[in-house]
């Protein structure tokens, strides 16, 4: 689950997980998400860094906080993830497909055919 | 709330200097890894707020008693190495009596389970188990005795990889239960990195760094490219590593004061950017020469 | 996590009851040497003899001072040993001060001392009961088969406070080693050679008074304040040297 290669920092793949999990729908809005201290003994990770894990999330308004009681899912979680991933982790994906694409001189055309071609596979398969 | 206090703390033996104005404070319940290389002066400052061996000038302060002599800092510390002296005279199941009888917050129970998932035979004696299990034993006193003070100095010397990892698992279970200040020195970050919340970083008995282990992982990012290229880009940057790769390409691990912008336009030139391994980069850190071991065989 | 407070009476407590456990090996070679001293015993400790027409008279003394000679030399060895790293940095591994330390030390040499004694006493009667049965004597005289209570009391506190003596004696000595190997040497060649200047120049000085200082004193109220405020200035010196002695390994 967690990749100790320091490739990600671990807070961030906290919070990746998080919001898989409540992509997934594994937590509903309004729903009370792990403390620090249940994710440092999952993930065997220190308290603090799952507490950063978390502290993203509230920034991002994907979380909130009731005093005293933790950290809840936000009726929009959902939207605001999907927004993010999309304008940020989707962007930089496609990013570096062109790149490697530009890299082996496939042009944009070749580029977007493979693109749709890859869209059709996956659709028979779900079929 | 700080437990130990330390300012400009020296330790000479002899003509040698073993630490030089070391000033740091450690955070209530904080786990902290104590990091350098061999004689950096890792153990000599954590005996020296053990209370086992005394500075030869400075300040120190341990739940702001000075340790050396202090019954009171001896009561809620405990050190943990691999060569703690237990007698010989007595077996296992009455060493563990006897720490109970010392520490007012012994956990039995814990002690109990861990003395038998770990397979020992009450009736052995310290000086009959083999190195890695001696590390293992004495790695039950410290969890057990549950001190306000926790410090293990290199306590995996010997352990096989799982019982490593068991330890890391048991030391994290019990701290979240019972958070106290823990102190870990060891020579595998890359192993213990995850549990530390704060690493201080010694270099030639002196603080080289002290900062969250999150904080760290942002000092430094690792460039891979073009030798022109990276040139162009680190000139007035601090530069922790240099190294080549294949052909004509250079890896350097330079301090990490680029903008996002800057950062896209270095991927865009085609270097690659990638995350420096928090044990790698206290190795460069705490090198003294920039090439490693290489600039040797020059 | 609160701090817990512990008194220097507690530890001090704690750590002599851990000492009690851990060194109870220590009897074994008491009991070890106080056999072999009976066995030398058997040999007597002085003879006289003298003849006439037709017979002679030889007289052989046994006694078991030499097993209390051999053990205050256990006690001076054994304290000797009690201040060295791997006895003294066992106490640190738990709840430790240099004071609770030593204090602890010397109560649990006062307690050797106190059994070493009981165990000599006892080889009295077993020397007599050997000799009795193994040695080919004609007429066994004895000072007497039974002492009084008093007396027996009177002999065990002196037997005590002797053993108690030379483990302050050990105890002072293995401190003013640890502190410096150069007495490990030093301290032999003053020993040894104070005696052979002295034998050489026939005259009595330092250690034949020191020794007739303890060994002869006839009121036994002056024996004890002699005993425990020389052991008190052996093991309050030993402290006071020791306090800066650090836990290294």
């Amino acid at each position: 689950m967690i990749h100790h290669d320091g490739s990600k920092p671990i807070y961030v793949q906290i919070s990746d997980w998080i919001e898989t999990e409540i992509l997934r729908g594994n937590f509903e809005p309004d729903q009370k998400v792990y403390s620090q201290y249940q994710l440092a003994e999952m993930f065997n990770i220190n308290p603090a860094t799952a507490a950063k894990g978390l502290n993203v999330l509230a920034n991002e308004m994907i979380l909130y906080k009731k005093r005293g009681l933790g950290l809840f899912v936000a009726s929009d979680a959902r939207e605001r993830i999907v927004n993010r991933r999309k304008n940020e982790t989707l962007k930089q994906l496609v990013v570096n497909v062109v790149m490697e694409a530009k890299y082996l001189q496939v042009s944009e055309t070749v580029l977007v055919e493979m693109i749709h071609n890859v869209y059709n596979e996956i659709k028979e398969d779900g079929s | 709330m700080s437990v130990i206090d330390c300012i400009n703390v020296t330790k000479r033996y002899g003509r040698e200097t073993a630490l030089e104005n070391l000033t740091f404070s450690i955070e209530k319940n904080k786990i902290t890894g104590i990091i350098g290389r061999n004689g950096a002066g890792k153990t000599t400052t954590l005996k020296i707020l053990a209370g086992y061996i005394q500075e030869s000038s400075g300040d120190v302060k341990v739940f702001s008693e000075h340790p050396f002599n202090s019954l009171m800092v001896s009561a809620n510390t405990i050190f943990v190495d691999d060569q703690m002296n237990l007698p010989s005279s007595l077996n296992l199941a009455e060493i563990l009596n006897n720490a109970e009888m010392f520490y007012e917050n012994w956990d039995c129970e814990l002690a109990e389970r861990l003395f038998s998932y770990f397979s020992f035979h009450p009736k052995q004696t310290h000086d009959q188990l083999s190195k890695g299990k001696k590390s293992t034993f004495n790695m039950i006193i410290g969890l057990a005795s549950r001190c306000a003070l926790t410090i293990f100095d290199e306590p995996t010397t010997g352990m096989d990889a799982a019982v490593r990892s068991d330890f890391y698992r048991a030391l994290l279970k019990d701290y979240l239960a019972h958070p106290r200040t823990i102190l870990l020195s060891s020579h595998h970050l890359n192993e213990i990195e995850e549990l530390l919340e704060d690493i201080l970083l010694l270099k030639d008995g002196q603080v080289y760094l002290h900062m969250s282990l999150m904080e760290l992982k942002e000092l430094a990012v690792g460039l891979t490219g073009k030798k022109d290229e990276i040139q162009k880009w680190i000139s007035n940057k601090e530069v922790y590593y240099e190294s080549r790769v294949g052909i004509n390409d250079n890896y350097v691990v330079v301090e990490n004061t680029f903008t996002k912008e800057e950062l896209a336009k270095l991927t865009a030139t085609g270097i690659t950017i990638s995350q420096v391994a928090s044990n790698d980069l206290c190795v460069y850190l705490t090198n003294t020469s920039k090439g490693g071991i290489d600039d040797v065989f020059k | 996590m609160s701090l817990n407070n512990v008194t220097l009476a507690t530890a001090t407590k704690k750590l002599y009851k851990y000492k009690l456990k851990a060194n109870i090996g220590l009897l074994n070679s008491l009991v070890f040497l106080q056999l072999i001293a009976v066995l030398f015993s058997l040999n007597g400790v002085g003879q006289m003899g003298t003849g006439g027409n037709g017979f002679s008279i030889n007289v052989y003394y046994y006694s078991s001072t030499l097993v209390i000679a051999f053990t205050m030399l256990w006690a001076f060895i054994h304290s000797i040993f009690l201040t060295t790293k791997t006895f003294r940095y066992d106490d640190f591994t738990f709840v430790s001060n240099r004071i609770a330390s030593n204090l602890s030390n010397m109560v649990f040499l006062a307690t050797a001392s106190l059994i070493a004694a009981l165990f000599a006493m006892f080889t009295s009667p077993l020397l007599k009961v050997i000799a009795y049965f193994l040695l080919d004597h004609e007429v066994l005289l004895e000072t007497g088969i039974f002492y009084s209570p008093t007396e027996l009391l009177l002999g065990f506190a002196a037997t005590t406070l002797y053993i108690f003596l030379f483990s302050a004696l050990g105890y002072f000595v293995g401190t003013l080693i640890q502190l410096s190997k150069l007495f490990g040497i030093l301290l032999p060649v003053i020993f040894f050679g104070t005696l052979f200047v002295e034998a050489r120049a026939g005259q009595s000085n330092l250690l034949i008074t020191m020794g007739t200082f303890i060994f002869t004193e006839s009121s036994f109220l002056l024996f004890i304040i002699k005993v425990v405020c020389l052991s008190s200035l052996l093991f309050g010196s030993s402290l006071f040297l020791s306090n800066k002695l650090e836990v290294k390994q």
